[in-house]
């Protein structure tokens, strides 16, 4: 009689805040003493305890056995405390499950509705799959209960239980079907809603429901279910596109007569998603103008998206998204309104603007648009780096920390309801976060945008290219977030594809590799390596593009090279060499004693940066070791031995390179030595490419190769059945006559397959000795090895012969390139070279069928 | 569906938390924490929607939450809701709510919090939302009070209910 009630409970909680967690375990410990008690109303309060408890996070399953006690308790007050408990507190695991079986089976069939009710609900929550088997029918047999409030619990509870138990949905759906005709509203409303949860997942089975939600959509007026079935119609037309036709029309006079904005979105969002605006019918628009569906459904978006509601603008945006996909020039018109969306306080929804800007841009509105966003960069920039306000130091978790002191009742006392009764959400005061510029997301999601919109489909909306790559490297400097993969891919890739840009590409890179503040950060393990690698590359690649510069190579060997990965630094010594040797072929156009001066000392410059790089511990001290011949080699090798492997090897090739030159230029001549003005040809034999990833498909494939047949017949995959390994003494002899070995299994299997087998033994068999003088295979006819496939030599350099009789096959590659723009491969382009004809500068009028806009 | 309705305060104590999914109870404490974070430093001038993390079911689904004085009413939902229906459900139950409790407060909540289940189920069954007439709600709730009363001996609740099923 003295337990503590629930209110006692939350009284004490409220009044034991310093030492919460204390005041519980106590708690705990009595209501432990409680549930065991055989009366059932202190049983049923000690659970109503426990499921508050639950709720701040402390276990109850111990307790599980007492629940399915309180559910059994005949007072409907205490079978409900244990209903809820078991609903909070059980999973598929707690055994005691088993035992309400009979319970909930009983509660089902009571004559009390409140009881079946409570029954539903409960068993939707907790069913398992056994459950669900042993009480599907029983709550089948509740599904034409005589009221409605039933009835359509026992609609949601059939399918929750359809879920954990399948085969009961076949006699599920044709009840489901019967609901859909219920008198009572709510009960239709709950089929649909069910309805709509199978069709989701499998749409195709619940088409034959389509004339009835057909129906349902032109006869009901209840919002919510509108807004459930034009959902599901969202689902339903893909799969039967004839609906989009049959939709047109209720679809289109909800949009126009519907003053509920939750409706109209949903009417709007599946006439777009569902493709119902590609219906080629005239709807008339509010003053009985004939219009088309499409253009009204973007005049209806304006509505939302230009609303003053947050919540509106948000949605609206997201489907003006997909109306773009459909139909791009409904969505050009609002460029200014949905521009002005990308300065809204909201994260979300400049977020989806930004989906829709990028989608939007044109040649004419591109830098524009680039330019708002790129200062949305900078500024927010400049305010990050200004030292925080006093105020903002304070994170949000030790504000709330501090807050927890107050007395808490007064706010919580605080009416919901605003004095005038009606029901307000609160509005807090100003109270802006930080701008939505500084979120590292949205930071990220601008430079895709930025360098989406400017490199879509082959830079078709680009005028400018300079400005691009001015740019991107802007981007290295403002984006704030690790944008590194993405810049350096763009760089590379435009510098490739556009040869006007190359000159002044390099020029910025050259800029970039010159900050060595940008270069340091990028060492010390900040962002842009990848960038800077990236630079390094085009430096070296078309560095005769520019005036030579002798000091190009020192920038490309910084002191904290071995920082960068090996890779990258690879790439950088690659081009410090490119760099060099170019401007060695430039000088010796001029060759003078000043210059012979000048390359000393250069060469010598190198020299000392590479021998550090290559003996990074010994100092400059070791420096004369490359110098000092053939006998050095193997300290030289031994050091560079603790190099990465491709950076050493650069570093010794360049180094042998400067060697060479050391040796011709050790005296004054009156010319350069050839080797000055020869040894960049090394780079410039062939020009590099970018290469189509469908390139490798376009090959011819050689007269009478047949790649679709099986060489063999195929072998079923052994490796799971246990075969006994074969005599060594039949294997020996196999391995140096191989024919015989054929012979031996011809009688199993065909030639072909014994000889898939036989390679299969070559590659793995322990008894295979290697017989490269072995031709077998070649005079049988099959494939044994690529070298002796025939295949047609290919005219490299030239114009690719595949592909012009087939103008649209070459379309088709651009298409690719679009999408996987790559960098640039070594190996020369077989067919499809990305030249400058593609390109935005040159009319694609001129090319009828080949520009970008045919696609 | 819905996948849960949670209720907490600005300071992030929970009212009401409601799984229609099994999940663990850390697990559900988790969930309430990330989603008070994400929620309650939005002003309110910020739209009501927010995409849910990696924990909450990824970008299928929706948060969508209403402000009203000291609580924060979250329901997080998959793309078969609409986000506006969502919002109106909200505001459809915080008016149940104000129905039952008269002018409600957080101080109803927290002492009446298996009463807010009880009002939650008429509206909410399963991740489903099975009522959206504030009235037959009201009725419902009624009805379950009445036969909830601990004097009220269930033999004659029995009898006066098998009596209406006469009458109609």
């Amino acid at each position: 009689m003295f337990e503590k009630s629930l209110t006692d409970l939350i009284q004490g909680l409220r009044a034991n805040k310093r030492n919460e967690a204390e005041y519980i375990r106590r708690s705990l410990e009595e209501v432990q003493g409680e549930v065991q008690q055989s009366d059932m109303h202190c049983k049923s309060a000690a659970v109503d305890k426990l499921n508050y408890l639950h709720m701040l996070g402390y276990d109850m399953n111990w307790a599980s056995f007492n629940v399915v006690e309180v559910m059994a308790s005949p007072r409907f007050g205490e079978k409900r405390a244990g209903y809820l408990a078991a609903t909070q507190s059980f999973h598929q695991e707690t055994d005691v499950l088993m035992l309400t079986t009979n319970l909930i089976r009983k509660d089902l069939a009571s004559a009390n509705a409140m009881e079946v009710s409570v029954a539903l609900d409960g068993l939707a929550q907790i069913a398992t799959a056994e459950l669900a088997a042993d009480l599907f029918d029983d709550a089948l047999a509740v599904l034409d209960h005589s009221r409605p409030y039933i009835r359509k619990k026992a609609v949601v509870c059939l399918y929750r239980l359809a879920l954990k138990h399948p085969e009961g949905l076949h006699a599920l759906v044709p009840q489901l079907k019967e609901r859909l005709d219920d008198p009572d509203p709510s009960v239709v409303s709950a089929a649909v809603s069910v309805v709509c949860e199978l069709a989701r997942t499998n749409p195709h089975n619940y088409l034959p429901l389509a004339p009835k939600l057909y129906h349902l959509l032109t006869t009901l007026t209840n919002n919510w279910i509108l807004i459930k079935i034009v959902n599901l119609f969202a689902s339903l037309t893909p799969i039967e596109p004839r609906l989009a036709r049959k939709l047109h029309g209720p679809l289109s006079r909800l949009v126009c007569t519907t003053n509920a904005m939750s409706l109209l979105y949903e009417c709007v969002h599946t006439a777009i998603v569902g493709d119902v605006i590609g219906v080629p019918l005239p709807v008339a628009d509010s003053i009985g103008r004939e219009i088309d569906f499409a253009e009204l459904c973007a005049q209806k978006l304006e509505l939302f998206y230009e609303s003053r509601d947050h919540n509106l603008r948000y949605v609206g945006l997201v489907t003006l998204a997909r109306l773009q996909e459909k139909r791009p020039e409904l969505v050009a018109g609002h460029y200014e309104t949905v521009l002005a969306c990308l300065d809204d306080p909201d994260l979300s929804i400049r977020m989806r603007a930004l989906d829709v800007v990028s989608g939007m841009a044109t040649r004419r509105t591109l830098v524009a648009t680039v330019k708002r966003l790129m200062s949305q960069l900078v500024l927010s920039n400049a305010a990050a780096l200004q030292p925080a306000a006093p105020g903002g130091v304070l994170g949000p978790g030790q504000q709330a920390d501090a807050c927890v002191g107050l007395p808490q009742t007064d706010a919580s006392g605080t009416s919901l309801v605003s004095a005038q009764g009606a029901l307000v959400p609160s509005n807090k005061a100003g109270a802006a976060g930080p701008d939505a510029a500084d979120n590292p997301e949205y930071r990220l999601a601008v430079v895709e945008a930025i360098v989406g919109m400017c490199s879509r489909q082959s830079y078709e909306n680009m005028t400018d290219f300079e400005w691009y790559v001015a740019t991107l490297a802007d981007l290295v400097y403002t984006a704030g977030v690790d944008v590194d993969r993405l810049l350096s891919e763009r760089l590379l890739d435009v510098t490739v594809r556009v040869r006007q840009v190359r000159r002044f590409s390099t020029q910025m890179s050259r800029r970039l590799l010159s900050d060595s503040r940008l270069v340091s950060r990028a060492a010390a393990g900040g962002a842009n390596a990848m960038t800077l690698a990236a630079a390094a590359y085009i430096l070296g690649e078309y560095c005769s593009l520019l005036p030579a510069d002798p000091d190009d190579a020192a920038l490309l060997l910084p002191a904290n090279l071995a920082a960068f990965t090996d890779e990258q630094q690879a790439t950088f010594v690659q081009a410090s060499m490119k760099t060099y040797t170019n401007w060695l072929r430039d000088v010796a156009g001029y060759w003078s004693a000043d210059i012979w001066e000048q390359v000393r000392s250069v060469t010598s410059s190198i020299q000392r940066t590479l021998s550090q790089a290559l003996f990074p511990s010994e100092g400059a001290s070791s420096g004369d070791a490359l110098e000092a011949g053939p006998d050095a080699a193997g300290d030289v090798a031994e050091s560079a031995a603790r190099l990465p492997l491709q950076v050493s090897s650069r570093l010794r090739q360049f180094a042998e390179a400067i060697e060479v030159v050391s040796v011709a230029t050790s005296n004054p001549g009156d010319s350069a030595p050839p080797v000055c003005a020869e040894l960049h040809s090394l780079f410039t034999v062939y020009e590099l490419n970018p290469v189509s990833a469908a390139a490798q498909g376009k090959v011819p494939v050689p007269e009478g190769l047949e790649l679709d047949s099986f060489i063999g017949i195929p072998i079923p995959d052994t490796s799971l059945k246990v075969i006994p390994p074969p005599p060594p003494q039949q294997q020996q002899p196999r391995s140096t006559a191989a024919a015989e070995s054929s012979h031996t299994r011809g009688s199993r299997y065909s030639k072909g397959t014994g000889e898939h087998m036989e390679r299969r033994d070559r590659e793995g068999g322990p008894f295979y000795l290697r017989d490269d003088a072995h031709g077998g295979p070649r005079a049988r006819g099959g494939p044994p090895d690529v070298d002796d496939i025939p295949v047609v030599a290919l005219e490299l350099g030239s114009e690719p012969k595949s592909e012009q009789p087939r103008p649209h096959k070459e379309r088709k590659s651009k298409k690719h390139r679009k999408r996987k723009p790559r960098s640039p491969s070594p190996a020369p382009a077989a067919v499809d070279i990305a030249g400058d004809e593609d390109m935005p500068g040159i009319p694609t009028e001129a090319q009828p069928g080949t520009g970008p806009a045919a696609l | 569906m819905i996948k849960a309705v949670l209720i907490f305060n600005q300071l992030g104590k929970p009212r009401l938390v409601k799984f229609y999914e099994p999940i663990s109870t850390p697990a559900q404490q988790e969930i309430l924490r990330e989603i008070h974070s994400l929620v309650a430093k939005r002003a309110d001038t910020l739209c009501n929607f927010l995409e849910g993390t990696r924990s909450i079911g990824g970008t299928d689904t929706r948060i969508v939450y209403r402000h009203y004085a000291t609580l924060y009413f979250v329901f997080v939902a998959d793309r078969s809701e609409s986000e506006l229906g969502v919002l109106d459900l909200i505001q459809l139950f915080v008016e149940s709510l104000d129905k039952v409790f008269e002018n409600v407060c957080e101080l109803d909540l927290i002492f009446h919090f298996d009463e807010v289940h009880y009002i939650l189920a008429e509206v909410v069954s399963a991740g489903m939302v099975i009522e959206t007439s504030l009235s037959e709600i009201g009725r419902a709730i009624d009805e379950a009070k009445r036969q909830a009363k601990p004097e009220s001996d269930h033999a004659r609740m029995g009898l006066s209910s098998l009596r209406r099923g006469f009458v109609q």
